[in-house]
């Protein structure tokens, strides 16, 4: 008696059943009053997000506190590098369990969902506002996705060695490869355009040949490359390139965006092609270099044609029982916070909605300010109709998955390399090539 | 209770296999016989076409040599090299025991960061190995830039990695080879090649067969290194049967196709893995 008065009893097996059922009752009760948040968000929204830079990590988890706060309703946000994002989204489809919003990087994604029907138009999003050329890729006049930004890839040259050298800017193939061969100096390469089977090559290196007017699709989806009129422009290009490769560090075969960058940031080319993103890594780690780079179009061989090669971003909302709240949320997101998100990469998103350009308040960020030129530039590029704005993945009479498939097979990559690195006869490679596409879209 | 213990365990073991590894793999199996264009379309049953359709393409037999070349060329290098290795080793001098944990440092580092620093170190402008090169007078060195120094370097970076795990383990046996016979043998007169090859060949021919088999699976399934370096290119030139069965699941999303290489490359190691047991039984009566 004495030890059970010292030490409390463990509690019986009837005291924690009805302790667990009172807990359930409140927590029940509890939920009472507020059925209009429960019939709104009844789970969380899953939100899958592929960009993966710290400031932009750091700005959903802030938004996502913020949301909650504000509309009751808990946003996750998973991040996963671009390349995985489709597969995670299709996982998680498959599973049962998809996600409620996710961002994409290419328009052929974007149609496979929406031809299953696992995404909703997004109209409500993008009608008010005005965008840039050749990006909402309607369908029926319904747009399945909310593009955030333009990621063109361009040629970013040094403009202290174009003057230390005495160079004027290039409006044909002949003068490119002439300032590429004239700026080399020391352990300075003239350029470097990535010609291995990845993506890089696919977005960096083809736009000299969408400059001459080369298409891979006629109005009906026909494999055109090596038709009368396209084939011997594709066989110039790739005369060009073999003439261009010369002027490159070794390593061309295998580039990646990150030896592009690196190699542009460190200081040893003259030419390379990017987007915004190596205006901010030059920034950040040379300065001196930043404050020297500029940009100019991919030409054609005569001078008359220009064009840069198409990137692009963008948010999908999924057909899942949660679309309302989603839909909501991204109004929330697109509206409230959309400056604050393009803020995080200030340079490399490049709006794709037009009247951001004009918001002061976008226009006042310090990166912004200092380097205005190159944004001011492509804003150009994507409002200019006489400059071509086009990729693999964006080629034919409208947006479809067969130039993704060409996209993904990385036929051209190997187009080029067969003339590099084989030494393949320009038009037999041009040839190969399409025969190969024809293949890939059967 | 003794009596429930083992086939308790077991069951646990058993258990966790069916679900981990034989479910996926047959789940796997399964998913060949199936055309699925899109992570997102529904399977349709096409019979043995997936396996037709691969066994009459180029890539796949190219990707079969290429594997081939990649492991034979790969083990023959991490073992001759991983013997000698463990032979110098094994000799008494100052600093023996600093340079056996140095030499295992290789196997240490995660494959991503061992093939990424690499490639840094190789780097057309900015590597050391270039910067170094260009110093001293010499031209630069195409590393990935034509299709055999690719398969080359590819092998070189394979074998910088998982020589360490050769030697360590032949290092190991090499200590339960009794000292008595080689005293035998040198008494007999028998110089240090003689030795090696029926002294102490003889004696770790067991760990031999396993390393080699153990080698030359792990080689001919390895993935890592040849997408970090090379990606399968120049021109599929290092393209071997896993970064192909991933290339047609995961950049194609044609699941089907994916699926039946991998099958495929399954039943080959399989043949082969049959083929050297018999060859080279590890049973003593044999």
């Amino acid at each position: 008696m004495q030890n059970s008065a010292k030490s409390k009893p463990l509690p019986t097996r009837r005291q924690i059943i009805k302790g667990l059922g009172a807990a359930g009752l409140g927590l029940g009760l509890s939920a009472l009053p507020f059925p209009a948040l429960k019939a709104r968000a009844s789970r969380p929204i899953r939100f899958l997000n592929t960009e993966t830079g710290r400031d932009t990590l750091a700005f959903f988890k802030r938004i996502a506190r913020e949301y909650q706060d504000r509309a009751g309703v808990e946003v996750i946000v998973d991040s996963v590098p671009l390349s995985e994002g489709f597969t995670k989204i299709t996982n998680g489809i498959r599973s049962g369990a998809p996600y409620d919003v996710a961002s994409v990087g290419f328009i052929g994604q974007v149609l496979l969902l929406a031809e299953a029907g696992h995404i909703v138009p997004v109209n409500a999003l993008t009608d008010p506002h005005p965008w840039g050329n050749n990006i909402l890729f309607p369908i029926d006049n319904q747009v399945f996705w909310y593009p955030f930004d333009y990621n063109l890839s361009v040629i970013y040259y040094r403009k202290d060695i174009y003057e230390e050298k005495g160079l004027a800017l290039p409006s044909t193939w002949d003068e490119f490869v002439a300032n590429s061969e004239a700026s080399a100096e020391g352990r300075r390469r003239g350029s470097l355009f990535p010609i291995g089977s990845n993506g890089a090559t696919n977005w960096m290196s083809f736009a000299f040949m969408w400059a001459e007017g080369v298409r891979l699709f006629d109005d009906d989806w026909n494999v055109i490359l090596d038709n009368g009129e396209m084939a011997p422009r594709a066989a110039a290009y790739l005369d060009m390139m073999a003439r261009l490769y010369q002027t490159m560090p070794p390593g061309a075969l295998q580039a990646s965006y990150a030896d592009v960058l690196s190699n542009m940031v460190a200081g040893s080319l003259t030419h390379g092609p990017y987007a915004g993103r190596v205006v901010e890594a030059a920034h950040r780690d040379n300065p001196d270099i930043a404050a020297e780079l500029d940009i100019m179009p991919y030409m054609d061989s005569a001078g008359k044609q220009t064009a840069v090669s198409h990137g692009y971003d963008g948010w999908i909302v999924l057909n899942t029982d949660m679309v309302g709240p989603t839909m909501e949320f991204m109004q929330w997101l697109t509206n409230d916070r959309m400056i604050d998100f393009l803020h995080t990469t200030p340079i490399h998103f490049q709006p794709a909605r037009l009247d951001i350009y004009d918001n002061d308040r976008w226009r006042d960020h310090a990166l912004i300010r200092k380097y205005g030129h190159v944004l001011e530039r492509n804003r150009q590029f994507i409002t200019d109709d006489s400059v071509i704005l086009t990729s693999i993945d964006t080629q034919g009479p409208h947006a479809d998955v067969r130039p993704g498939k060409v996209f993904e097979s990385f036929v051209l990559p190997e187009m080029l390399q067969n003339k590099i690195l084989r030494g393949v006869d320009s038009g037999e490679a041009v040839a190969q090539a399409a025969a190969r596409m024809r293949e890939v879209i059967a | 209770m003794t009596h429930w213990l083992l086939p308790g365990f077991l069951s646990i073991g058993a258990l966790a296999t069916l679900i981990l590894i034989v479910g996926p793999a047959l789940y796997a199996i399964s998913l060949s016989f199936y055309e699925q264009q899109s992570l997102t379309s529904d399977p349709v049953w096409v019979g043995l076409a997936n396996y037709a359709r691969v066994l009459a393409s180029d890539e796949f037999w190219n990707a079969l040599w290429n594997g081939f070349v990649y492991a034979m060329a790969a083990i023959v290098l991490q073992v001759v090299l991983g013997i000698g290795f463990a032979l110098l080793l094994q000799q008494p001098f100052r600093g023996r025991a600093l340079l056996r944990g140095l030499a295992f440092l290789p196997y240490l580092l995660p494959t991503v960061v061992a093939v990424l620093t690499f490639k840094w170190m190789i780097d057309g402008s900015l590597g050391i190995v270039t910067i170094v090169l260009d110093t001293l007078g010499l031209p630069p060195i195409y590393w990935f830039e034509t299709e055999s120094a690719a398969m080359v370097s590819v092998i070189l970076v394979s074998v910088w990695l998982w020589t360490p795990f050769v030697t360590t383990t032949f290092l190991a046996g090499l200590q339960t080879v009794p000292v008595q016979l080689y005293e035998a043998a040198r008494v007999d007169g028998a110089g240090p090649v003689r030795r090696f090859f029926h002294v102490t060949l003889p004696a770790l021919r067991p760990i031999l067969i396993v390393i080699i088999l153990l080698r030359g699976v792990w080689m001919f399934n390895k993935f890592d290194i040849i997408w970090l370096t090379t990606g399968g290119g120049p021109l599929g030139a290092t393209e071997h049967l896993p970064v192909l069965a991933y290339r047609q699941a995961f950049t194609l999303f044609d699941l089907g196709s994916g699926a039946a290489i991998a099958t495929l490359s399954f039943l080959a190691l399989l043949v082969i893995v049959t083929l050297y047991f018999w060859l080279f039984p590890m049973d003593d009566k044999q």
